[in-house]
């Protein structure tokens, strides 16, 4: 960061929510999604446009945070890792990311998560060699790729499907069906 | 007794038993009470039940001591990491993700020579910075530290000398990340630079000045930092077999290459004590060395492990930069924030390390390994890190797959003014292994035997002892071999391809847990110990202090207790982030997390479970003999009706004895030779592995693109085969940058050239090949559940298979890596001249004829495999030790049984004569304490 840059007001539509912030006029917007934003989910892994895993989605197309200006995102919608799911109903590429083995470390993954989503926003029914063409400016150290492009291509059918992911926080079961009388409540409960 | 117990069944199953018999717990019941995605206590999942126990899990190998806790639940089944969920949805916090109200960031002043002295360092200036908190230099932390208790060389900060660029001089917080640089570019150091040396082949020299000095036990003046000899066998016969083959092999250094750079966050609470928030693979030896630098005791820590964005080796040790942000948290009073750029990871290294390795592979008449000689030279860098182990394991984790006559191994480490080298997933075998196996690739060519037979005829049985003492338990090697051959149709293309394109084949094999951990002590302190508890609410909460990196290690510890107790997953809680509330653990090093902590996890679990049974035994008249545990139930084994909730037994048994819990340790078994060294290599049990890979070399640019893999690794037991793949496929990834593309470069000067991941060349998408990952089961007898390493010995394979690929494609044998296009073009370019052609693409493609070995070899690899096939179901339990190929009797002392038998750990004079041998020089120096001048 050069030293005497001046202050300016950065507004943006950071995962459905407005914010505001002042910003030094020369901010990387990956200093100001992380450090003002709140949004730790977006990662710094080399600040030099490497590895992919800060990318996010600025109106909709993967960008590098970290090579990109945060007054160049003025008054667009950002969307970053943490706008994926909806409530608590997951992204069909953040389940199957989960089932497929496509994130073990996790470093990596918002990055590859934001880029697939915007893949099967364009393409519903992408190839394994266009999946790939996605995903080539995201650099993975644990996985061999493997499971993320089988992982994408599973999201693809079950947004094609549109099936939808379960909300985890959905009650599991009554857990005393019974009522006070049920076995399964702590002796004493019935009285 | 069973009054009123009696639960209601719904719809019966239509599952019988293997002998017939009525499947006990095959009724649906209704709801099991609180706890569980399911509101149905689900049937036994008699697929995954082994026959032993009377479930359908077929068991080539025969049983397991673990069969009788498995209940169906999740061993064996693909389930996703219990902590994805937070990966997926941004919410995992690594390192620089912990931000604590009123954090200052700390940065941290680096060496910019590779070796100098510091004549005086000034920080008035950035002291007197607005917004500066403290500044540290070494003279605030003067104690030492390092990973390995026995070559402790690092401080928090440099002394009196830099040892290379990048090293660390002083550190600075401040209010944000601009003045602390600013501040820190106002601290001035007076240096009296030193000649430095980076090649390793000078450290093995007298120097004026040598980079660290180790008192009486320096050896000579000399940068030699360890030196391993070990003699095993008959080198007579060894030398005297006609078949050879010698390699002079270099290799470049690598680095991790972990996506999180390292941060920490340090914070002194109010009442004084430490926490420090670290993404590390080894918390409990920072947990040590913190208490060694600040000099405090270990109970006034707390070590916090992040998430780990990748880890692969690099984050293990205790780092400087960890020292400092805990120095400046207490100097300024307030939590101190220290994060890496990419630049600084690779300063801080830790890597593979850059290597010359000399390598012999004997052959004899009746295609038998007359032995493997290895000298290996192994570049450190500054710090001694893990390498008094890299060192040992460069030879002694050779003298397995394959039964071999001798073993001649000379090693030696050297400092050097790089960042330091380390342990890398695959720790010291990598290279050297990649040696072997492209020497028994030659040596098989040699002889006209196709180099699958050449190996499935020369393997170790199961049960066996290798020629310097490690106790082989199961081994998968034959079937690996058997599978990858079979399935990437080796017989049809091996030799049979057309120039440029090639098939080859390696194996691999790595310890599963050190059998000595770095920190034990005579009284057998445990290596892994999991404690458990269970309250009303019917989950169970684990703690454990193994690191889960990635790799899954929560998952398997969550697998092993939803199992035996059976519980689904989402009733067990893993607590393994803190070392306040996780029981010791040695870390996620050397492959030991499956192994070690599940067995810990098994017998914490079946702790719990017979508490549990002894109230349900109570509450239902059966004895826990009969009563077995299904998908949250506790039933009579001969009427599934009877039987009693998980929650309503909890209930019970909290009722009668209070609380619930329950605790397991593991510790391995004595074992291990008694010479120096033994315990180097030593491992409760070993993994397999065989790989075969297709390349496709383009002659005129020496280009080299893998097109696929077949991986097969012996894993003992796939507790969760979707790991275990993705454990597979990362390995390859990682085995193919290392010998095609990853290196960190030096230039003339010594200076690092590429720390950044644009120049260090990790493999994209478009490079990765498809891999395909075949799961070996060979069951080891004291695994949990049968289950061995899956995470390290999976890349030592790919490494030859592709150098032997290329062979197969141009005929020339790689003996460097990484394989660039520019060395390899080079290479083709004098390989051309020396058989007098001008155009590559005229190239002879080597071509297989099969010799009289052959046959004699296959018929011998079948004879094997019946042996091998008996003494994994124990119906043969003779004692086998390296050797009984060679004639040997495996009961008796094998010195006894041939002259000139050699058990060697100090060469003599005349195991050194060989002048070209490097590592070998490092002996000519004589320890300062032996020399009788003091």
């Amino acid at each position: 960061m050069l030293p005497g840059a001046g202050k300016e007001t950065w507004d943006a539509v950071v995962n459905e929510e407005n914010q505001e912030h002042l910003i030094e006029s020369n901010a990387i917007l990956l200093d100001v999604l992380r450090d003002q934003a709140g949004t730790l989910g977006v990662k710094r892994g080399c600040d030099m446009g490497t590895c992919g895993c800060c990318a996010v989605l600025v109106d909709g197309e993967p960008r590098l945070s970290c090579l990109c200006l945060a007054k160049e995102t003025q008054g667009t919608k950002i969307t970053t890792v943490e706008g994926l799911a909806d409530g608590h109903h997951l992204h069909p590429i953040q389940q199957c990311f989960a089932e497929a083995g496509g994130s073990q470390c996790g470093f990596c993954t918002p990055g590859f998560l934001v880029v697939s989503a915007a893949l099967l926003d364009e393409n519903p029914e992408p190839s394994r060699e266009e999946i790939k063409c996605a995903i080539e400016g995201n650099l993975c150290r644990c996985t061999g790729y493997q499971q993320i492009v089988d992982a994408v291509e599973m999201a693809a059918s079950m947004k094609r499907e549109g099936t939808t992911s379960p909300d985890p926080t959905d009650p599991k079961s009554d857990p005393h069906p019974l009522g006070p009388d049920d076995p399964s409540l702590p002796p004493g409960s019935s009285k | 007794m069973a009054k009123g117990y009696r639960q209601a069944p719904g719809k019966g199953g239509d599952k019988k038993r293997t002998d017939g018999k009525r499947v006990a717990g095959q009724q649906d019941f209704g709801v099991p009470g609180s706890g569980g995605s399911n509101p149905h206590s689900n049937l036994q999942d008699l697929d995954y039940v082994p026959e032993s126990v009377g479930g359908w899990k077929k068991q080539p190998r025969g049983p397991h001591v673990h069969d009788r806790h498995i209940t169906g639940m999740t061993i064996g089944k693909s389930v996703p990491l219990v902590d994805s969920n937070w990966k997926i949805t941004g919410q995992a916090q690594y390192g620089d993700d912990i931000r604590l109200p009123g954090e200052l960031i700390g940065k941290i002043l680096r060496s910019p020579h590779h070796y100098a002295k510091i004549r005086s360092i000034d920080v008035s200036a950035a002291e007197a910075m607005d917004g500066v908190f403290a500044v540290a230099t070494g003279q605030d932390s003067v104690n030492k530290f390092g990973v390995l208790p026995v070559t402790k060389d690092e401080h928090a900060m440099a002394q009196d000398k830099v040892r290379h660029v990048g090293d660390l001089v002083a550190c600075v917080c401040a209010i944000d990340e601009a003045t602390a640089i600013e501040a820190m570019n106002a601290i001035s150091v007076d240096y009296e630079v030193l000649p430095s040396i980076h090649d390793m082949e000078d450290g093995l020299k007298d120097s004026e000045n040598p980079i660290h000095d180790r008192g009486k036990y320096h050896i000579g003046e000399s940068n030699v930092q360890k030196r391993v000899f070990q003699q095993f066998g008959d080198l007579d016969g060894m030398k005297k077999a006609p078949y050879v083959h010698e390699s002079d092999w270099e290799t470049a250094g690598l680095h991790h290459g972990f996506t999180e750079p390292h941060a920490v966050v340090a914070h002194w609470d109010p009442s004084g004590r430490l926490t420090v928030w670290t993404p590390q693979q080894v918390p409990h030896y920072l947990h040590r060395g913190l208490s060694a630098v600040l000099d405090i005791p270990m109970h006034q820590i707390n070590v916090h492990r992040t998430f780990v964005g990748g880890g692969f080796g690099g984050k293990s040790d205790p780092f400087p930069h960890e020292m400092c942000a805990a120095i400046l948290a207490r100097k300024s009073g307030r939590p101190v924030r220290i994060n890496f750029d990419r630049e600084e990871v690779y300063w801080i290294n830790r890597g593979r390390h850059p290597s010359r390795i000399q390598m012999g592979v004997f052959a004899d008449d009746e295609g038998r390994i007359a032995g493997i000689e290895t000298d290996a030279l192994i570049d450190g860098g500054a710090f001694a890190s893990f390498g008094h182990v890299t060192t040992y394991y460069n030879g002694v984790l050779h003298t397995a797959p394959y039964e071999i006559g001798g073993f001649n191994y000379t090693g030696a480490r050297v400092w050097t003014n790089k960042p330091a080298s380390g342990a890398m997933r695959g720790h010291g075998a990598v290279n050297s292994r990649c040696a072997v196996e492209v020497g028994i690739d030659a040596v098989s060519e040699q002889m006209n035997v196709d180099p699958m037979t050449f190996r499935l005829a020369n393997l170790l049985p199961p049960h066996s002892r290798t020629i310097t003492g490690f106790r082989v338990t199961s081994t998968g090697m034959r079937e690996c071999l058997a599978k990858v051959r079979e399935q990437s149709g080796w017989d049809e293309k091996f030799r049979n391809l057309p120039l440029g394109k090639g098939i080859g084949v390696g194996c691999g094999f790595f310890i599963s847990g050190s059998g000595l951990p770095i920190h034990w002590d005579p009284e057998n302190f445990p290596h892994a110990t999991v404690h458990l508890q269970c309250d009303m609410d019917g989950g169970v909460t684990v703690h454990t202090g193994a690191a889960d990196i990635g790799q899954g290690s929560d998952t398997a510890v969550a697998q092993a207790v939803s199992e035996v107790l059976a519980l689904p997953l989402d009733m067990i809680r893993i607590r393994s982030k803190e070392s306040d509330t996780a029981p010791v653990d040695l870390g996620s090093y050397s492959s030991r997390v499956t192994f070690m902590n599940c067995n810990a996890a098994i017998k914490a679990a079946c702790e719990l479970r017979d508490k549990v049974l002894k109230a349900a035994w109570e509450i239902t008249g059966y004895n826990p003999d009969v009563l077995v545990l299904g998908d949250r139930r506790i039933y009579y084994k001969h009427d599934p009706a009877v039987g009693v909730s998980w929650l309503e037994a909890v209930h019970k048994a909290q009722a009668d004895v209070g609380s619930l819990i329950a605790s397991g340790a593991y510790r391995t078994p004595p074992m291990g030779g008694v010479h120096k060294g033994a315990a180097a290599g030593l491992a409760p049990a070993y993994s397999f592995s065989a790989y075969v890979a297709e390349v496709d070399v383009d002659v005129e640019t020496g280009f080299v693109k893998i097109t696929k893999a077949w991986a097969a690794h012996d894993c003992g037991k796939a507790l969760n085969p979707l790991a275990v793949k993705g454990q597979i496929i990362g390995s390859c990834h990682m085995g193919m940058g290392q010998v095609l593309s990853e290196e960190m470069k030096y230039g003339r000067d010594g200076h690092l050239m590429n720390p950044d991941l644009l120049d260090y060349k990790i493999m994209s998408v478009h490079e990765m090949p498809d891999v395909v990952p075949i799961i070996v089961e060979s069951n080891d007898p004291e695994g949990p559940f049968g289950a061995k390493e899956a995470g390290e010995g999976p890349l030592l394979p790919i490494l030859p298979a592709v150098c032997n690929a290329i062979y197969d494609a141009i005929g020339i044998r790689i003996d460097e890596l990484p394989v660039t296009p520019d060395r390899l073009h080079k290479r083709i370019e004098k390989h051309c001249r020396k058989i007098g052609i001008d155009d590559p693409l005229d190239l002879p493609v080597p071509r297989f004829e099969a010799g009289p070995l052959q046959q004699k070899l296959a018929e011998r690899a079948d004879a094997h495999a019946k042996r091998d096939h008996l003494r994994d179901i124990q119906e043969d339990r003779s004692s086998y030790v390296n050797g009984v190929l060679f004639g040997f009797d495996p009961d008796k002392p094998m010195a006894e049984q041939k002259e000139g038998w050699r058990e060697a750990v100090i060469p003599t004079a005349e195991d050194l004569a060989d002048p070209s041998k490097r590592a070998a020089r490092a002996w000519g120096h004589v320890e300062r304490r032996h020399r009788g001048d003091d």
